[in-house]
């Protein structure tokens, strides 16, 4: 269902989302299902200008997600100690956080004019 | 109700009796075992037709990308004559921990696809996965030697098996004839200083005016034809 919840925000406020992972860990398995999650064609229709890029090591390097939005904020997501759940309510929580962010200046810009 | 109806109904109550032991600490009855369906034994059959009859296994993360796309990259891959096949985990994880891959099974965890091949085309593979911006592919096996992604990569810009036969046997063969060479030089050289001072005693004998024989060409290097 927090799938659910960023397929229905969309990833307008979203410039980049990175993930790196080691695939013969064991603890890639939360990373792996964000990635799944995330890269679904519907959620990346939302904006096509997002670019998801998978890493794949082999150097034993922890698992971790990389979020760039749109005014520069920077979410990071260690994802060797997380569930996918708790990833994707992150995200999406930081992703409404960034459009209210966005829709909150806009509008203010126009009054100050 | 009428007062009394409902006392009569709250006095006449059914209360069933407990058991001696509550249900909850005896343990479940078991249920029936079920028998395999056809299917699974078809799939298993197949899982290990395929980990026997191909030479190159990569594995790649499924990601759900649209159906026209992968389509389109199944055609391409099929030209190369390499198949996609997927297969649930649940039957395919005791299968590799009971054959000689068990090292891929950290590979094994969500969705998957299996890219199969008897032959390790891997440059033709690697470049039709690059065209999908999101490169999935984790890992393999080519020739029982487990490859990461890296590996893969390495191994498609190797040259072909004849060039790099050729580079050995060139290398090999270096030594050798530098040993040959080697040996060879010191009579090489003294068999060529020999032929100089013949030629050059030729020289001498032809341009003397000496009326008689010449001298054989192995004699003593001082001594002269006697002129009379």
């Amino acid at each position: 269902m927090a799938a659910a919840a960023v397929a229905r925000l969309g990833l307008r406020a979203v410039k980049e989302v990175r993930v790196q992972f080691c695939p013969f860990e064991n603890n890639v398995e939360s990373t792996r299902t964000f990635l799944q999650a995330v890269s679904r064609d519907k959620v990346r229709a939302t904006n096509l200008k997002c670019s998801v890029t998978v890493d794949v090591r082999h150097d034993g390097s922890e698992p971790r997600v990389d979020v760039l939005f749109g005014d520069g904020h920077r979410l990071v997501m260690r994802g060797a100690h997380l569930t996918a759940q708790e990833m994707l309510m992150a995200f999406a929580s930081h992703i409404r956080a960034r459009s209210a962010a966005g829709s909150g200046d806009t509008p203010g810009a126009d009054g100050g004019r | 109700m009428h007062f009394e109806r409902q006392k009569l109904m709250a006095v006449t109550e059914y209360i069933p009796p407990k058991p001696a032991i509550s249900p909850q600490c005896l343990a479940p009855p078991s249920k029936p075992v079920q028998e395999e369906t056809g299917l699974i034994r078809l799939i298993r059959r197949e899982i290990a037709a395929v980990f026997q009859n191909n030479r190159m296994i990569a594995i790649c993360q499924n990601i759900p990308m649209s159906s026209e796309d992968k389509l389109l990259m199944r055609h391409r891959l099929r030209k190369h004559n390499i198949l996609v096949k997927a297969f649930p985990n649940q039957f395919l994880k005791p299968f590799l921990e009971g054959s000689k891959y068990r090292n891929l099974l950290p590979l094994f965890v969500g969705h998957n696809l299996l890219l199969v091949s008897g032959e390790p085309k891997v440059r033709e593979m690697v470049r039709v996965l690059k065209s999908v911006p999101l490169l999935p592919l984790l890992g393999g096996c080519i020739d029982d030697t487990i490859l990461s992604r890296q590996g893969f990569i390495n191994y498609s810009k190797l040259p072909s098996l004849d060039l790099v036969q050729g580079e050995l046997v060139g290398g090999l063969t270096l030594l050798t004839a530098q040993t040959h060479a080697l040996l060879q030089r010191q009579p090489l050289h003294l068999t060529a200083l020999l032929d100089q001072y013949v030629r050059q005693q030729r020289q001498g004998h032809s341009a003397e005016p000496a009326p008689g024989q010449p001298d054989p060409p192995d004699s003593a290097p001082d001594s002269q034809p006697a002129c009379p």
